[in-house]
């Protein structure tokens, strides 16, 4: 169809191409030539589709709709004349297929007024976001000063904890050799008594009772110390360690007292459960990792080892099916197409001419039935959805414990992570320093003793070693604080920090069954919220990995599904538009997992969107104020002033 | 690929005996040869003794030379009396095919030379005769115009052998001497398997025998295996010892491999020979038990002591569980001809709508209605067309077949009708597995009404598959399969709509826990018939009660669109099907190609695989490749499993966009070209994708090509199989020139050239002296083409001439039945092009009209120079010019273009160059 004006579809700002004197037109991409007459003509003379910006006759053409009253468009031209309105003002509809009546006013206002909520949004976002900045920069350089305090204190500390460490050698040193002296002298007294009278002998028991007792004091508060040190050295290795490692403790010690009770408890209690469950799997991530700090959990551990190493397992059952009941089959064949399926076919396919494997085959199989039973589709069966119905029960008390623990905004709070444990008393401002009465108690020790004597005062000697342990633990201290601020502070927080408060901060957002929790320059994570939701139907809901799944129902409280994915924290792209995690937990089948959290213009921050589109590769959004720009938010107005302009002053087509 | 649950043929007793039995070892010969209501009938007996009751033979002689040859049991044999009659497959045949029958009047006996026995001979057709030879007894077709020589035998090896049924005893010995040849004959009763037991209440059942193909290079058909389309051989000196035959049993086979003899989803077996000089001849044999095809290797009978004619012969060997010999054979003479006697008796492919030969967009599973909006958008903003988007298993709530999650899906019909407001439909699965849960009501129903298999012990079969324990609807049964047509009603299908269609997977049928992944060869049908007998029309039937639900739904005039996964003969008549459950690499995009030219040649037109490979994440590259000869599948679907990447084409970089924007561009700018080619194949069963010898039958160079591949008879595509390919070689047989299809440069034919291979595209050729209607403009979909007008591409051959066909129709309905369609021929000869109406005249009941002009007809091998042309009627001059073959890829390639004829497409005219 050729349109009855030939200046379709060209915006303005091309008008001058098109009205030109001469009688032939340049193709933009300079190929070709075209006369006036074939301008609009409904046949494609540059392959570019210059000649025909008004019809759908070139395949990469663009067509221009005014839109008065609404925001101008460009259309590919697939889209003329194809009997679908694009163009809010119907202009790209002319060829008779159908009636487009002009929407553009009643569309532009909505868009403007939508416009308009978004400018104020950023106007309101971009203070938040100096602020922000500004706070950050504060901060930063607060925590800049104290590094370079903590630095020197660590020098000063150093060197008191040398001398005292000094001053203990030599004290046990001298101790040493009283003790030795004493004995040499009490062996001769012995002797001496031995030979006037063997009665006296009771007095001398109790005097070396006591010493000992004495020195295993000093012994255990050692061993106490080093465990300390163990315990921050762990904690500088990978800061989320600690906690995980206590609360594990807990967890084990309560996961005895029996599920079921924990289950009628108080909202609270499936709080606590639910995080247990979480640091288990945390836990058994590290054993993945290598980390040898930890306990190794024969359970945990046990299915961990089965992840790793599973397909052998899978493949053995599935090469000599008898022996498995009809459901475990059934089970075991659409696993495969499910996702827990193997690669590693070809080789235990060799051995089918050999009995003897066979043999092994059939018998490992029957150890690992239970491992299959609950692969891939499982868990609709009636005898199952009756091992989930008391837990069903419990369905109010979850609900409880879900507005309680969302009521609050819950969608940002402190870090996990948090590793400046225990250092309000070491950094609190004002607080008449610390380091100084240290150095003050140094001296008057070194005071008394200075002029060093033989017989060690026993007090004395007490001071230097409590003095002693307090200074190096003090120091461990602040080298941990030092070294994880080190860290942080290398981090990139973005071009004006607008990041910082990013750093130890997580923000979680309940989809579905699934609670994700995202904390960036750390790592994000995907739970299963808590005991209620069966198999089949999480599965429905996001096809979460079914190993994770299984390792939980194999749990033996059996209603607690409890599965935790994790992401490492890899960087920003994008200009700080995303946040990269990648390096998660292993898919079956599928890549490491990762996810990508984009970034918007927000006033608060707030997850509020995760999807998978991919088996393992996860998306989720978070507004932030971080993201509200000065530059777009000028880009806004400027469009809106625009669109203001185009509007038609009497809007008469209404 | 889990090999060691399906059986291998050793595993099987039949096919272990069939394939241990020796050339002669037949002693049937037949009694009482005479005509009875027009067939040739005859009794064979055996000459020992051992027989249970005699078998009864009939010939029947069909127009278009088919032979058709039945062997039964005498169910009328009073002692022992056949405890049940054997299976034959219903509703395969057209009921319109027995009014092709011959009524033989005369039949001649004559003792050919130098054989001992007399035969009997009866006409087959025009230059043929049907000949029976009595002892040995063998049939065959003889040529007469080469001198009599054979063309097709069966038992020239007498290898001709048809165990009876029998009533199981409590304990058999002693009567058991018919199997005392087979080694163990505790198999013939119960048979275990994986820990699956077949009860066999009739002992075994089997059929076997030797077919010969005479003056034969190669043979091919029998689908559906991943091989080569020429069958290699599979006995015989040379072939690895335990090499398997060909199966042909209806399977769901994880992770499949590439070339092997292994059975997959569907079975048709039927066999085409091919040789020098073009010859084809082909064998049907209609029976829908597992069957097994040995090809076997020249020299194979050299110990037999049977010495046959002095030709190039290839022998098969053919085996079924079960059933009765009903086979076809069809004397061709040409390849064409033999696809053409093939579908009058098992039916012509049906007619897609339009819709459903452009681009389809698949992925297990789109997740719920934002996604399927998403990616919908996503296709706009890429201005990449494309006319259906598929919901796989879990768009269903709990895969409970016609329903619909309710938190994915919970507003399906606004999905539908977004979608279909941009002119694009939508396909969601449907399987034959019931869930068994008694708040479904479609189980419930099928419980109350006993509507579904059961097992040997005639409770409902139990099985497992996607939705856990499930039960399977007798779809053999008419009245079964009539009520699950009615599920397809929009009152029943809550949430369906008018441009909702459907897909069946899972149709072999896919059992996970039953014996090779499917349902117990002793479970039971209607009146007793056992699974054995009829496992591979499982999937059929379930397709033809989808197609026919469709059909029911759109009140007779709306075309079903129903993909299926299993398929047998007869499949072509109720939709497309696909090659399953495919691997994203290169071996598996080459292997697509074999796949599809033998469902082509065995009736099935409408085939695809599935685009990027189900399993695996695809290269870019391959991907791309892959779409660029997808674009010439005559079903065009991307699909991918659950645990794959996203793949959608504009998720690999602005360039994979591009080339994979182009790939399917071209696709729609073909669809007029495609659609006519889809009615070529509804009106005469010739497929849509072609091997190259169907097109040139004499040119021995083609016989073993299956890179490539002819869609209808203009055009030929040569894949690309490698990464970082630099060259192509391409064969183009014939004495014309061939024309790259993108740039316009020409070639020689007959002769290899090797190209430099191009990013943009597959090596991809018209043929000289075709006209290849095309539609340039790019559009959202199909549906915004219909008015948009035409391009003719003209390739002149040596002669300057050229002649190309046009089909168009509503595109949806079954109004063209009654002649509402535009058919034109367009011939070029001596500087004129002519549009020929081929269309019944005026007067039919319905009509069609088309408001499409052409807007531009280019000239390939024209030598430029000719400024004008004059068009009539009406002697109005439009201009010539040189422009681009394709306006994608314009640049530099200039072609006489006649510009802007603007002639009706509906109406007869001639443009003649001035």
């Amino acid at each position: 169809v050729v349109p009855k004006s030939p200046f379709i579809g060209i915006p303005p700002q091309d008008e001058n191409y098109y009205k030109t004197s001469s009688d032939t037109i340049k193709c933009k991409d300079g190929s070709a030539t075209f006369t006036k007459s074939q301008l609009n003509d409904d046949f494609c003379d540059c392959p570019d589709g210059t000649d025909e910006p008004g019809t759908s006759a070139c395949p990469g053409g663009q067509f221009y709709c005014r839109n008065a009253g609404h925001a101008p468009v460009f259309l590919f031209s697939s889209r003329v004349n194809d009997g679908i309105c694009d163009c809010c003002d119907g202009s790209d509809e002319y060829g008779g297929q159908v009636k487009c009546p002009n929407t553009c006013w009643e569309a532009g206002k909505v868009a403007r007024d939508k416009l308009k909520k978004k400018i104020a949004m950023y106007k309101e976002g971009v203070v938040l976001r100096n602020k922000e900045a500004e706070q950050a920069k504060i901060a930063f350089a607060k925590d800049e000063a104290e590094l370079s305090k903590l630095k020197n204190e660590e020098n000063i500390l150093k060197g008191v904890v040398q001398q005292l460490k000094e001053l203990k050698e030599q004290i046990e040193k001298a101790e040493e050799k009283e003790r030795l002296q004493k004995e040499k002298e009490e062996k001769e007294r012995k002797e001496a008594e031995e030979k006037a009278n063997g009665d006296k002998s009771a007095v001398e028991e109790e005097a070396s009772l006591e010493k000992g007792h004495t020195e295993r004091e000093i012994e255990n508060e050692d061993k106490e110390m080093e465990s300390k040190h163990d315990e921050i050295g762990l904690l500088d290795d990978s800061p989320a360690d600690q906690d995980v490692v206590d609360e594990y403790a807990d967890h084990g010690a309560e996961d005895e007292s029996g599920g079921a009770s924990k289950i009628e408890g108080s909202p609270v209690s499936e709080v606590e459960q639910h995080e247990g469950q979480e640091d288990k799997e945390s836990v058994s991530t590290k054993i993945k990792d290598g980390s040898t700090h930890v306990p190794e959990t024969g359970h945990d551990a046990g299915n961990e080892a089965s992840h790793d190493q599973p397909m052998e397992e899978g493949e053995d059952e599935s090469t000599d099916p008898e022996g498995l009941s009809k459901e475990e089959l059934g089970r075991l064949v659409a696993s495969r197409w499910t996702g827990n399926s193997e690669k590693q076919t070809e080789g235990v396919s060799d051995t089918k001419d050999n009995d003897h494997e066979d043999h092994e085959d059939q018998e490992e199989m029957a150890q690992d039935t239970h491992h299959e039973e609950y692969d891939g589709y499982a868990s609709e069966t009636d005898d199952e959805t009756g091992k989930y119905d008391d837990v069903d029960g419990g369905d109010d008390i979850d609900e409880t414990y879900e507005e309680e623990a969302h009521d609050d905004a819950t969608t940002t709070y402190k870090s996990d992570f948090e590793d400046e444990v225990e250092f309000s008393d070491t950094t609190s401002p004002g607080n008449p320093s610390w380091l100084e009465k240290i150095q003050q108690t140094f001296r008057s020790i070194i005071q008394a003793f200075k002029f060093f004597q033989t017989p060690v005062d026993k007090s004395e000697a007490a001071r230097v070693r409590k003095e002693y342990d307090e200074s190096s633990a003090k120091l461990s201290k602040i080298q941990s604080r030092i070294s994880s601020l080190t860290k942080k502070l290398k981090h990139d927080f973005g071009t004006e920090m607008e990041f910082y408060s990013f750093y130890d901060r997580c923000f979680e957002s309940k989809q579905n069954k699934y609670v994700y929790k995202v904390c960036p320059y750390k790592q994000a994570s995907q739970s299963e919220g808590h005991s209620t939701t069966r198999l089949g139907d999480a599965l429905n809901i996001l096809s979460i990995l079914s190993f994770t799944m299984d390792i939980n129902v194999r749990d033996k409280s059996k209603h607690l599904i409890c599965p935790l994915i994790q992401w490492r924290w890899e960087k920003f792209e994008d200009s700080y538009r995303v946040m990269v995690f990648s390096n998660g937990d292993k898919c079956w089948n599928g890549p490491d997992r990762s996810m990508k959290v984009r970034l918007r213009c927000g006033l608060s921050n707030e997850v509020t969107d995760v999807d998978e589109p991919s088996r393992c590769e996860y998306v989720a959004l978070l507004s932030t104020p971080a993201l509200c720009l000065e530059g777009k938010l000028k880009e806004l107005e400027n469009k809106l002033e625009s669109m203001n302009k185009e509007q038609p002053q009497s809007h008469d087509e209404l | 690929f889990k090999r060691d649950e399906f059986r291998y043929c050793n595993q099987a007793p039949f096919c272990k005996r069939a394939r241990s039995r020796s050339p002669g070892a037949c002693t049937l010969v037949p009694h009482g040869i005479s005509i009875t209501d027009g067939d040739l009938t005859a009794t064979l007996l055996s000459k020992n003794e051992n027989q249970i009751r005699p078998l009864i033979l009939s010939l029947s002689v069909y127009q278009d030379g088919i032979l058709r040859l039945k062997i039964d049991e005498d169910y009328d044999h009073p002692d022992p009396p056949a405890p049940k009659r054997r299976f034959q497959v219903p509703e395969v045949i057209l009921p319109e095919f027995e009014s092709n029958k011959l009524w033989l009047q005369r039949l001649s006996t004559e003792t050919v030379d130098g054989e001992s026995s007399p035969s009997t001979v009866v006409y087959l057709s025009d230059g043929y005769d049907a000949v029976f030879r009595h002892d040995p007894f063998e049939i065959y077709i003889r040529d007469k115009k080469s001198g009599n020589q054979k063309l097709i035998s069966l038992n020239s090896h007498q290898l001709f052998d048809f165990e009876q049924l029998r009533v199981k005893k409590e304990k058999q010995e002693g009567e058991d001497n018919d199997n005392s040849e087979n080694n163990g004959s505790d198999d013939n009763w119960e048979e275990r398997f994986k820990g699956h037991t077949d009860t066999r209440p009739y002992g075994p059942q089997s059929i076997s025998f030797d077919v010969s193909f005479y003056n034969a290079e190669f043979v091919s058909g029998i689908p559906e295996h991943a091989t080569s389309l020429a069958l290699k051989p599979t006995r015989g000196p040379g072939v690895e010892k335990d090499s398997e035959p060909y199966r042909l049993f209806n399977l769901d086979v994880f992770e499949y491999l590439n070339e092997s003899p292994f059975g997959l989803y569907g079975s048709i077996p039927l066999m085409i020979s091919h040789g020098k000089e073009g010859r084809t001849a082909g064998f049907f044999w209609l029976n829908a038990a597992e069957m097994q095809i040995d090809v076997l290797g020249d020299g194979w009978d050299a110990e037999s002591g049977i010495e046959l004619v002095k030709q190039k012969r290839i022998d098969t060997f053919w085996m079924s569980e079960a059933g009765i010999v009903d086979v076809f054979f069809f004397v061709g003479p040409g390849p064409k001809d033999v696809v053409r006697q093939y579908t009058s008796l098992t039916g012509r492919p049906s007619m897609p709508q339009l819709f459903s030969i452009g681009y389809h967009q698949c992925r297990w599973n789109y997740r719920d209605e934002e996604d399927v909006e998403n990616v919908d958008a996503k296709f706009d903003e890429h201005d990449i067309p494309y006319d259906v988007l598929w919901l796989d298993i879990e768009h269903t709530d709990g895969k409970r077949y016609f329903t619909w999650d309710p938190v994915l899906f919970p507003n399906p019909a606004e999905m539908q009708k977004k979608l279909a407001a941009k002119g694009r439909h939508m396909v969601t699965i449907v399987d034959p597995h019931v869930k068994r849960d008694d708040s479904f009501r479609l189980h419930k129903e099928a419980t109350e009404k006993g509507y579904y298999v059961k097992d040997a012990s005639g409770k409902d079969f139990d099985g497992w598959c996607w939705p856990g324990s499930s039960s399977y609807p007798d779809m053999y049964n008419p009245e079964i399969r009539s009520w699950w047509s009615d599920k397809f009603s929009y009152d029943y299908y809550v949430g369906s709509t008018p441009s909702l269609y459907i897909w069946n997977d899972m149709n072999e049928p896919s059992v996970f826990n039953g014996p090779e992944i499917s349902m117990p060869r002793d479970a039971l049908h209607l009146g007793g018939i056992e699974h054995r007998e009829l496992h591979n029309a499982y999937g059929y039937y379930f397709h033809m009660a989808t197609s026919n639900g469709l059909l029911k739904r759109g009140g007779g005039n709306d075309r079903p669109f129903v993909l299926s996964r299993a398929f047998f003969p007869g499949s072509q008549r109720y939709g497309s099907v696909w090659t399953g459950d495919n691997t994203a690499d290169w071996d598996h995009l080459r292997v697509s190609v074999p796949m599809m030219l033998t469902l082509g040649l065995s009736g099935i037109s409408f085939s695809g695989a599935d685009v990027g490979g189900f399993f695996g994440n695809p290269e870019p590259e391959l991907l791309v490749r892959w779409y660029q000869l997808g674009a010439f599948y005559p079903f065009f679907r991307a699909h991918a499993h659950q645990d794959t990447k996203r793949r959608e084409p504009w998720l690999f970089g602005e360039k994979n966009t591009r080339l994979i924007r182009e790939a399917i561009h071209v696709r729609y700018m073909l669809l007029p070209y495609f659609y006519t080619l889809f009615r070529e194949a509804n009106t005469t069963g010739l497929p849509v994708m072609r091997p190259l010898w169907m097109e040139f039958p004499s040119d021995e160079t083609t016989f073993t090509n299956d890179e490539a591949f002819m869609v209808g008879s203009s055009i030929l595509v040569q894949g690309i199989y490698t990464e970082r390919a630099k060259y192509a070689s391409v064969y183009l047989p014939g004495k014309e020139l061939w024309y790259d299809i993108r740039t316009g440069a020409s070639y020689k034919g007959s002769k290899t050239h090797k190209l430099e291979a191009s990013e943009d595209s597959v090596p991809a050729f018209q043929r000289a002296g075709t006209i290849i209607p095309r539609k340039d403009r790019l559009r959202r979909s199909s549906t915004q083409m219909v008015n948009d007008p035409y391009t003719l591409v003209i390739a002149l051959n040596s002669s300057k001439a050229a002649e190309g066909e046009l089909y168009i129709d509503d595109g949806k309905s079954f109004e063209f039945l009654q002649g509402a369609y535009i058919h034109r021929r367009f011939v070029f000869a001596n500087g004129k092009l002519t549009s020929i109406n081929l269309a019944p005249s005026s007067s039919s009941k319905s009509q069609f009209s088309s408001k499409s002009i052409i807007e531009r007809i280019i000239l390939l091998g024209y030598s430029p120079g000719a400024k004008n042309a004059l068009i009539e009627p009406g002697n109005q001059k439009v201009e010539i010019e040189l422009g681009p073959l394709m306006l994608e890829w314009g640049r530099g390639s200039s072609v006489v273009t006649i510009r802007k004829p603007a002639v009706q497409v509906s109406d007869d005219w001639t443009i003649k160059i001035l």
